[in-house]
């Protein structure tokens, strides 16, 4: 999982906080129903209710305002989320404040819900602004409770629920503002601990997640250099042998021709593993692909027609049937080309003599759709999972033919997702293997 | 029969003694150059019938940068060229999968390291059949 970006995080806190006022928004009118009118207890249900409806009007407000924050030009500014939530908070302990001025004040046990928007600016905040907005709250308690204590405010009896007014204790009221401040100022202190806390692993790990791609480019390279230099040696030394052995035609019960013959075969297996493989990081390392509009259809024509003699080479027939609605697609025609060739030319290798290979390609509105199905081998079912890792070859695959790189499917995986497509594979051993090729029409 | 002069023009000797006596075999003159001066000197000498140019020799690009001179001189726009290329290079450059594209790389034909003989004296063949 990617770490979520500065503004991104915000923003969800900010839609955080407006979900949960919902609760709040359902709470309130229920909890004043069920106080007032089932335990008789005595509050200013008129006050409360009206409280409720502006919870509802400024959340939906919020939600405006988050959503217009959202779309201006698409870039989010985190300060103005950062200020919808200040506001957010600063509205909800006022409206706190004067929930609680209707219904006792200090008798209250409500007054534990002012450490909720704590631990919310404790997290989504910095440090300075959540002890801001601490004392914000600890100033509004502060203001109340001594405005009722002097009388300058009505206080509104909780009777019912308290035995006898409590504001004009002054013992009372000292003793719950101290442990209200203190608690408040350690939520606050508490929440930013771990905040920062989580901030800092998960910068950690960013940090340790582009240290490993960087590692594996560098193993990318390297590999793509050293393979780069064999091939270069290798070409010369399979061009040698090739000449030699083109020369020897004939002569083959020489023991020396034989055993130039044995060489260039297997330096001609060799280039084909060191192409192979520097094929596949020399595509890991290039972040630029050529695209282009090209005919689906004609690229399909022209790998069918090449790959055609190897298939006659093994009487195996390949159909091509490629519907009329295809048509062209946005992408490396080079690539799909060689992908497709990759496929074919495994299918003729697991494919015994006198089988058949069908090409279908079809389109729908977004995509064309390329099945490529034989009648060979198959693979297991347990292995299928496996077949596009590098390296991997299928054991059955492995017991008919010995050589393979177990790149070729690799490399189709590759060049299909660099191209916004999709490959399965569906198969059942010794009933062929089909492969399903999806590949987007417009990039 | 006049003589068809071909030019190899790459920076491995060895690979290209290869093709020099895969060519010869089938009565071409052949000529060598290690690099892009020797082979600009050679073209203007000689005029060779065709050209077989090694894509990375000094730099990865030097002889893309070659053919694309030779075409841009009036003198020496006909030379077919055939380029040698390894498969790995030919994508995210902008090839097209058949050669000749001219708005791009205007060569004749496409060879991949390492070649085989017959695929190179056919290659050969063609691009020199092909000729105007």
């Amino acid at each position: 999982m990617e770490p979520v970006p500065e503004d991104i995080r915000l923003l969800n806190g900010a839609y955080w906080l407006t979900r949960l006022r919902w609760i709040a928004i359902i709470c309130v009118p229920i909890g004043t129903y069920f106080c007032g009118s089932v335990l008789g207890i005595a509050l200013r249900e008129i006050p409360m209710y009206t409280v409720a409806t502006l919870l509802f009007l400024y959340n939906v407000a919020v939600l405006v305002m988050l959503d217009r924050a959202a779309r201006a030009d698409r870039e989010v500014s985190p300060r103005a989320v950062k200020r919808i939530i200040h506001l957010q908070i600063c509205t909800d302990l006022i409206l706190l404040t004067v929930l609680l001025h209707f219904s006792g004040g200090i008798e209250n046990p409500l007054v534990f819900f002012f450490i909720f928007h704590m631990v919310i600016a404790g997290i989504l905040l910095s440090p300075k602004e959540s002890y801001l907005q601490a004392t914000f709250a600890v100033l509004l308690f502060g203001l109340l409770v001594l405005l009722e204590h002097k009388q300058l405010l009505r206080h509104y009896c909780l009777t019912g629920f308290v035995p006898h007014c409590l504001q004009e204790s002054m013992l009372y009221i000292f003793g719950t503002f101290l442990v209200f401040t203190t608690a408040l100022y350690v939520a606050v202190y508490m929440a930013n601990y771990i905040a920062t806390r989580l901030k800092r692993a998960e910068r950690a790990y960013k940090q340790a997640n582009v240290m490993l791609e960087e590692k594996d480019r560098i193993k990318d390279e390297y590999v793509s250099r050293v393979t780069h230099d064999i091939k270069g040696h290798l070409a010369t030394i399979q061009g040698c042998l090739a000449v030699a052995v083109d020369r020897m035609t004939g002569k083959l019960e020489d023991p020396e021709a034989d055993l130039i013959h044995r060489a260039h075969t297997r330096s001609v297996k060799l280039t084909n593993f060191v192409r192979a493989l520097l094929r596949l990081t020399q595509m890991r390392l290039s972040n630029k692909l050529e695209m282009a509009d090209f005919s689906m259809g004609e690229a399909l024509l022209n790998v069918t027609g090449a790959v055609q003699a190897k298939a006659a080479d093994k009487s195996i027939t390949l159909n091509c049937n490629i519907d009329s609605s295809v048509e062209n697609v946005f992408g490396n025609q080079f690539s799909i080309e060689e992908m497709v060739t990759n496929l074919l030319l495994n299918a003729i290798k697991y494919t015994p003599a006198n089988g058949t290979i069908d090409v279908r390609a079809s389109s729908d509105e977004n995509s064309v759709l390329v099945k490529i199905s034989d009648t060979g081998i198959g693979i297991p079912k347990e292995e299928q999972a496996q077949v596009f890792d590098e390296f991997f070859r299928a054991s059955n695959a492995k017991r008919a033919e010995r050589d393979g790189t177990g790149l070729g499917l690799s490399i189709v995986k590759y060049i299909v997702e660099r191209h916004g497509g999709q490959i399965q594979v569906e198969s059942e051993e010794g009933h062929g293997t089909t492969f399903n090729l999806t590949l987007p029409r417009t990039a | 029969m006049e003589e068809t002069k071909i030019l190899i023009v790459d920076d491995d000797p060895d690979f290209t003694a290869v093709l020099k006596t895969v060519l010869e075999g089938e009565s071409y003159v052949v000529d060598t150059a290690p690099g892009r001066a020797e082979a600009m000197e050679k073209i203007q000498a000689d005029k060779p019938d065709l050209l077989l140019l090694d894509v990375m020799m000094a730099t990865w690009s030097d002889g893309f940068e070659m053919a694309r001179d030779i075409r841009k001189n009036p003198e020496y726009k006909g030379m077919p060229i055939i380029m040698l290329t390894g498969v790995e290079q030919r994508t995210g450059i902008g090839f097209k999968s058949t050669a000749g594209d001219p708005e791009w790389l205007p060569v004749d034909g496409f060879l991949d390291k390492p070649v085989e003989p017959q695929v190179l004296i056919a290659e050969v063949k063609k691009v020199l059949s092909g000729k105007p």
